[in-house]
């Protein structure tokens, strides 16, 4: 067996790479099991090609393959290919059910939470001072407007909450508020959920366009309201 | 073996009850027997799943309202190759004339906001259909809308609808043919497929001065969720995977051939 350690060392290298150290470069993402499966396929096409292309590696690469198959009076090693021949088919059969039976899942919903704010809406500073008096105000806005879904401890668990899905936002969740600006925030509240784009899936939201209700001023002040009652703060550029 | 199988069974036990609380679709399952069209309390019921949903107050637009009666509704369907029906079924302490309920639906591929089909700033919306049962009225109205102030019956009515209300539970049976001549006004049910669905529930209690606390937009919603009218079993999977494992055995067997003939010779 010893000539076909190398390749199955290497196929299983490859695989660990693709599958654990790829995800983990900055920038890159987890490979989907169809792509690591192309991969592998390459992986092994190539070792095939290697080991035919003289006579002396083919014998030395397709040797133990032919004994393990074929070969007689090779001990333990005759139960290991009955389990490959019958496992072999059943694997087959398996992986062909998976991708033709009909799903019974629903579609699959890749909502984007955070899409791409429109251009005017991208770089607004917030014109209202970041006074005490002006949160307290902008507290009072909230504690009216959005606390009965965003919640009273702006955690999104507000009493009108539970029938909404997408359910609404945490702020005091450190991925939501506290990784945008409040230029973002702005645009989400003035158009509510009718506003975002395709990907954020602008038909299921229920947050309300606010520009039709509230003055901007007021919209302002909700936003210095939630960052210091979420205990969060806008993100910036340094 | 038998732990692989008792982590198994400990888990179906474990997540049961999490699927039985809240649900993401609603499956009209298939059946052989009469379609209880205007009967919620008809056996035939028990044999469909239940999914469960919660309702908010509806505040997305004004009027709003802050506290509503109904919290969670509970939806079984069916259907029989030619029509659907859907039971809805929740708790309410008092009969009343203005109780009410209604399914809304998107209409063919273009997405619809959940509230009346609102125009979006970014997306090109397309309108709902809503099918809308009142106790007074006794009976289900086929309805469209395209944005807030829209709705209205449509001239051609397609859908049935009766209650029943006994120890404090409405019981409210929807049905209608699985498609209609009306493609752009009224959804239509392909077998199989999955499509949008979101609920509306008013309690037609009044207030000491005698005016009704939910009407209109003042009412329990819920937003987008799913239906599919199931189709009849497939077992085309089945049987792709018999033939791909007797292709697997075949390869199997020539290759052994053909090894072997290379050895003797």
């Amino acid at each position: 067996m010893g000539s076909l350690t190398k390749p199955l060392i290497l196929v299983v290298v490859i695989y660990l790479l693709l599958k654990f150290v790829v995800p983990n470069i900055p920038g890159s993402a987890p490979l989907p099991s169809s792509l690591i499966f192309l991969y592998l396929m390459l992986t092994v096409a190539g070792i095939v090609i290697y080991y035919t292309m003289s006579g002396e590696s083919k014998d030395a690469f397709w040797g133990p393959i032919q004994r393990f198959l074929t070969g007689e009076n090779i001990g333990a090693l005759q139960t290991a290919r009955y389990a490959v021949l019958i496992l072999f088919p059943l694997l087959v059969g398996w992986q062909t059910y998976g991708s033709t039976a009909v799903s019974d899942a629903p579609p699959p919903e890749n909502r984007t939470i955070h899409p791409a704010p429109p251009g005017e809406y991208t770089g607004l500073s917030n014109p209202v001072a970041k006074t005490p008096d002006n949160i307290m105000q902008g507290k009072g806005f909230y504690a009216a407007f959005c606390s009965p879904c965003h919640g009273g401890n702006f955690d999104g668990k507000g009493p009108a909450a539970r029938g909404f899905n997408p359910p609404p936002a945490n702020f005091s969740d450190p991925t939501t508020i506290a990784m945008l600006q409040e230029s973002y925030l702005f645009w989400r509240i003035k158009k509510g959920g009718v506003g975002l784009p395709i990907e954020g899936m602008p038909w299921k939201s229920a947050m309300p366009r606010w520009e039709v209700e509230l003055p901007d001023e007021w919209i302002w002040k909700i936003i210095l309201g939630e960052y210091d009652g979420a205990h969060q703060s806008p993100r910036t550029w340094e | 073996m038998a732990a692989t199988c008792v982590t198994v069974a400990l888990l179906v036990a474990v997540c049961a009850p999490i699927y039985a609380q809240e649900s993401v679709a609603v499956r009209a399952v298939m059946t052989k027997e009469p379609m209880p069209l205007d009967d919620p309390n008809a056996a035939v019921w028990s044999s469909a799943p239940q999914a469960q949903f919660p309702m908010s107050p509806q505040v997305h637009w004004q009027n709003r309202i802050q506290e509503v009666t109904v919290k969670d509704l509970k939806v079984r369907a069916l259907n029989d190759g030619k029509q659907v029906a859907v039971l809805l079924e929740y708790a309410d302490p008092t009969e009343d004339p203005a109780d009410a309920a209604a399914l809304e639906f998107m209409v063919g591929d273009t997405k619809a906001h959940f509230a009346h089909g609102q125009p979006m700033a970014q997306v090109e919306g397309g309108p709902v259909n809503i099918w809308f049962w009142r106790n007074k009225d006794g009976k289900g109205v086929d309805m469209s809308a395209k944005g807030f102030g829209t709705l209205k019956p449509q001239t051609h009515q397609d859908v049935t609808a009766k209650g029943a209300y006994a120890n404090g539970t409405w019981k409210v049976v929807f049905s209608r043919p699985l498609t209609t001549d009306h493609p752009n006004e009224d959804t239509q049910l392909k077998p199989g497929e999955f499509i949008n669905i979101a609920f509306a529930v008013w309690d037609g209690r009044k207030d000491a001065a005698g005016d009704l606390v939910e009407k209109g937009s003042q009412k329990a919603v819920s937003s987008w969720w799913y239906f599919r009218a199931e189709a009849p079993p497939d077992y085309s999977g089945y049987i792709y995977a018999v033939l791909a494992m007797g292709l697997a055995l075949a390869f199997q067997f020539v290759l052994i051939r053909k090894l072997k003939k290379g050895q003797s010779t």
